[in-house]
This record gives structure tokens, sequence and C-alpha cells, in this order.
């Protein structure tokens, strides 16, 4: 063991001061009793920076084409608009990695609200109210069943999850009934998958979705 | 009943309530036991030792999910793994990107750690499933010392003694209102990277810190509490000074009310002495010390603490309200509590293992991260640990605080991670 002559103290371990007033140390030298670590990074750390990277240098590249060739059109705010909508899917996803059922319930939400926007932005002529939100809904139940069937999940692991995406199957409904939509029949549709979906799960999965309920909602 | 549908799940107790949401990177409310044993750890026996303490903790086997009021506890069939120690002390459990057990056992050398997040457990809980560990990994990995099987520590307490929310069983509705403590001194100073913690471990016979303590009529527990006191003074410049100095002491409430619980039921008090009005001196600092204690541990005055904290948590518009709300205020109640507070000294006391096994034991100890100075100390026979968590570049608290104990004629050895950075190329 080693030993500080100055603050009369023995000191464990391979250290050549002592921790206490950094002098140095009389005796023999141990075995450390805390390893020594290495910084452990994630691996999607670099690929992610560098893709950011290669993101933030192909969206320069086209607003200076852009600008250098003004009698094309703003077709560069395209391009940034689309590399945004890709890293806000793709950080969503990356985000809720440790938990597929949530990230299937962000993927939604986000899926939804970015095919929104880009409608509006562009003229809205109602493509996602009519086709896209309604096809894309009742696919991600799909999903949500797949994925929880896939993963063996427990009821409590999935429910909840699953219920929302259901739920979010009813949505549609909304711009039907303000008489918002051109086409309908894909929103009937998507209402109707859902209705199906909703008493399937009520009926066979509804003690479970009790009794997460009350886990949920306890006061 | 539809057992497809029955999940073992528990409500946190009233200490547990906080820790969800005041829980950061360099604050991650895990705390680490240790036992060092006198041979190399086998992992494999570890292992099978683990399987089988957890079937006597069924709480241990859960997870942590938020509810739309509370968070809450639930049955998880995520396996409990031994792992080799690849992390820094205390790294957070809770929230991590991947949902896990709300503990772990991690071995290195001759080192058993366990470390778990406060929600699961307070020290005195997380001791019982530590020994218990122990126990199965010495009786398996020696089969010939003849352990007795029926001698295994927390044999005897069933499991809903283990589950048991000791807060609910004693809460009593109170007439007290709340106040807020006076601000308490900061200790200054540029803190570690990536929120890391130096640890620093002094390991003192436990005959002779008792008998020193003695000699000045205190417990163990006063006479520490006023040289830390002391050595925190020791770095305070003089304008500090106007401000008390209080350490934060968690109490066993086991102590005081009849619970065999797992899980949290201590109470905090507070111990402060104003240097900037009164002398500096070790005896004067004891004095006031040891009138602290006598005032504050009485089981009225903690059971008045404890109702209103529970208070709180019976409170129904703070029930109702939603748990995204509810992160905010807690998070914001901790940083003004924090101010209260200049460091934190918890003494978990004497652990006893029991007959046959003590002989493969060299130490225990107990250290925890709770984003400022933290001491934690553990007796084990002869071996007194007291153990400094601390975020801070600057060790001089720690130095003035061993070498008092050192002048004070107490045989000091100190174990550190410090230096670790240093030493890459001489041990790994």
């Amino acid at each position: 063991m080693l030993f500080c002559e100055q603050c009369r103290v023995h000191v464990t371990g391979s250290s050549g001061r002592c921790p206490l007033c950094q002098s140095p140390l009389t005796g023999q030298p141990e075995e450390n009793a805390y390893p020594v670590l290495r910084a452990g990074k994630s691996p999607l750390r670099l690929p992610l920076r560098l893709a950011a990277l290669a993101t933030v240098a192909v969206a320069a590249a086209c607003f200076a084409i852009n600008l250098s060739l003004p009698d094309t059109g703003w077709w560069s705010a395209i391009v940034a608009a689309a590399l945004a909508s890709t890293w806000l899917l793709l950080g969503v996803t990356v985000r809720k990695r440790g938990s597929p059922m949530k990230a299937i319930v962000w993927q939604l939400g986000a899926v939804s609200a970015v095919t929104l926007l880009w409608d509006l932005c562009t003229g809205f002529a109602g493509w996602s109210l009519d086709f896209v939100l309604p096809i894309f809904l009742p696919c991600v139940q799909l999903a949500a069943l797949i994925a929880a069937k896939a993963l063996g999940l427990r009821p409590a692991d999935y429910l909840f999850s699953l219920t929302l995406c259901i739920l979010a199957g009813f949505l549609p409904l909304i711009p039907l009934l303000c008489g918002a939509l051109g086409v309908v029949y894909p929103s009937v549709i998507c209402a109707g998958i859902s209705l199906v979906a909703l008493a399937a799960l009520l009926l066979f999965k509804g003690a479970e979705l009790k009794a997460d309920a009350q886990r949920r909602l306890h006061l | 009943m539809n057992d497809r549908s029955y999940l073992p799940w528990w409500r946190l107790d009233n200490a547990a309530k906080i820790f969800p949401s005041t829980s950061s990177a360099h604050d991650s409310k895990v705390f680490r036991f240790f036992c060092e044993l006198k041979e190399e750890v086998e992992p494999a026996a570890l292992q099978a030792a683990l399987d089988r303490t957890m079937e006597r903790f069924p709480l241990y086997r859960c997870v942590l999910k938020r509810g739309w009021f509370w968070y809450y506890l639930e049955d998880s069939p995520l396996p409990a793994v031994a792992r080799p120690e690849d992390l820094p002390p205390c790294f957070p459990l809770y929230p991590s990107a991947r949902r896990s057990l709300l503990f772990r056992v991690l071995y290195y050398r001759r080192r058993v750690s366990l470390e778990v997040y406060h929600v699961l457990s307070d020290g005195a809980g997380a001791l019982d499933f530590l020994r218990a560990l122990v126990w199965e990994y010495l009786s398996i990995r020696y089969p010939q010392a003849g352990l007795p099987q029926g001698g295994a520590p927390a044999f005897g307490v069933s499991d809903q003694q283990k589950e048991a929310d000791s807060f609910q069983k004693y809460y009593e509705k109170p007439a007290r209102r709340f106040g807020l403590d006076p601000a308490a001194y900061q200790i200054p100073g540029e803190r570690l990277p990536k929120n890391r913690l130096a640890i620093l471990e002094g390991r003192i016979p436990t005959a002779s810190l008792l008998a020193c303590a003695r000699s000045r009529g205190a417990t163990l527990t006063e006479l520490l509490t006023a040289v830390l006191l002391r050595s925190i003074h020791e770095g305070m410049r003089v304008r500090d000074q106007k401000k008390p100095v209080v350490i934060t002491i968690p109490v066993n409430l086991r102590n005081y009310f009849p619970s065999f619980s797992s899980r949290n039921f201590f109470a905090i008090i507070h111990v402060g002495y104003d240097f900037g009005r009164n002398e500096d001196s070790l005896p004067a600092v004891l004095a006031q010390v040891k009138r602290s204690f006598e005032e504050k541990l009485t089981q009225e005055q903690l059971k008045a603490q404890m109702n209103s904290l529970c208070a709180l948590e019976h409170n129904f518009p703070i029930r109702m309200a939603p748990l995204p709300l509810k992160d905010v205020v807690l998070r914001w109640a901790n940083r003004l509590a924090a101010h209260g507070a200049t460091a934190s000294f918890s003494n978990v006391g004497r652990l006893a293992m029991p007959k046959g096994a003590e002989k493969y034991i060299r130490q225990f100890g107990v250290l925890t991260c709770a984003g400022c100075l933290q001491a934690c100390a553990v007796s084990f026979q002869d071996s007194f640990v007291i153990t400094f968590a601390s975020p801070f570049r600057s060790r001089e608290t720690e130095r003035v605080f061993f070498q008092e104990l050192s002048r004070l004629g107490l045989d000091v050895t100190l174990t550190t991670n410090i230096e670790e950075e240093a030493e890459q190329h001489v041990v790994l």
C-alpha cells in the first residue's frame, strides 16, 4: 500500500500522487479499485453528423446555384423543405429508437403534419386530406399491429400506442363532416377500418386495455 | 380473474414521486453500494446469485412508466444481468434511450456494485438486496463453506412487507404549513466534464473512530458532521460567511416507525452552522451539531416532516395536475430546495452479514450522486468507509476533512477513481 507522509494517510491503487495534497507517495502500488473507462460513443453519432453536414452542403449548393440562375424559379426552397422533412422524420425515428411502438405513434404524427404542410404550402390542392392521410392511417394501424406481434410485446407494452393509432384513424371524419373533401370514399373507408379495429380491440383486449388505462390514469 | 390482463404495478411512494421529474445527467439520483470481497468476483456465480435474488425481490423486476398524472412502476420481463463495470459511477438509469430495470449489478476485480435508482428504494432497502445477493453469491461460489440456506438476509420478510408503502401507512393529515428554508452557502467551483463524479473513499477502523467520537461525548454521525461542516468552512470566502453551511442528513424512518419495506422510507433533517456568528473550533461546532440532532431526531419532529410532505401528495388539485405540469413544478421546487443545502451526509450505519459470510468480505461502501457534494458512510466489522462523491474539480473539502481525521489520530486509507485518466497506460 502507498503512504502520504504529508497527510499521514494510506492510499490504495497505483497512483503516484496523494489524492489530497498531490505529493509523491511512498510504498508499493496495488491494483486500482475503479476501472479505467474508455469514452463510449454512440455508433450513430458520426454517420448522423456527416449526413447533417452533407445536407447543409447540398442546401447551400442549391441556394448558390439558384441565386446565380434567378430565372429558374425558387426551386431551392423546395429542395430545402424536402431535406428538412427528411430530417424531421429521421430525427423522430432516431430519438424513439428504444421503443418501436412509441416510434410508430411519433412517425404517424410527424408524417401527417409534414404531408399537410406540403399540401398547404404548395397551393392546397387537397391531395393530403383526400388521399394520403386516409390511406396512410390504416397502414400505420397495420404496421403497429405487425410490430407488436413480431416483437412479441405484452399487451401493456403496445395497447396504448395501438389505441392511439386506431383513434387517429377517425380524424379524416373531421374534414369530411366540414365538407372540406373533394374525394370522400378514402376517408370513409379509413374511418370504417378504424371502427372495426376499435371494436376488435375492445372485444379481444378489453380487459387489458381497462387495466392499462387504470395504471396510466391513476390519481 | 382474467390472468392475461393481470400485470403487477405499483404507485410511487411519497419520496419517490419527486425523483423522476428531477433526475438529470448531473443529478442522476442513482446511488451505489459496493461489497469488496477478498477474492476476485466470478461472473457466472454472480449471475446465478442475481437470478436467485431476483426471485425474492419482485419489486426489483420493474420499469418506470409515465402515466397521465403520476409515474408508476410496472412489472417487466427484462432480465437482470450482472455486467463488468463499464460505466462511470452512478450513471443515470432513467431517463435512458432504452427502457431498463431501475438498478444494475456491476463487478470489477474484487468488487460487486449495486446501483439503484432512488425511485425504487432508499439505501436501507437496497442494502437488503445487496446483502441477499452477496449471500447467494458466497453460497454458490464457496459451497464447501456450508453457509446455512435458511440464513440469508431478509428472509422471513414477506413480499407484501417488502413492497409496502410505509409513508402511506403512517400518514396523518397535518395542521402545519410549509415554510422555505433560508438560503445556505453553495460550494462554488468548476464542475468535472461530462457530469463525472470524483470518488474519494476513506477507510477508518471502526473501533478507533468510535472511541474518538465517544471521548467527545458524541455519536459517529455527529462527529463526522461537525468535521464536515468545518471542512466546508475552510474553503469559504469571508464574504460568503453570512450564509450558514447546511448539511442535509437522511434519516432511516424504519428506526422510528416499524417497517420492513424495501422501498423508500426516509426523512431528511438539516443541520446547519453559522460560521459568521459562531466560533469555528471543533468543540463548538460539535456542541451545536449535537443540539440539532437532539432537537430534530425525535419521533414527533420526523412525523411532522413526513406528514407535511405526504400532505402535498394527497392535495386534490395537485393530484389532478397533468404529469408534464408536475414535472415542471417539481423541477423548480427541487432547485429551490437545493438552495437550502450545502452538502449532504448519509450514514447508513452498521451492516451485518450472517455468520460464516464475513470471512469472505473485506468491506462495504456506499456513494451517491445528487448534484452537490455528497458523503455517505457504512460500517462493516472494523472497517468504517466514508465515501465522497463530488461533481467539482476541486477537492479541497475532502482534503481538509481527511487531514483533520488524520490529525485526530485516526488511521485513514484512501481509495479514489480520480487519477484514472492519467493512468491509462499503467493499468487496465
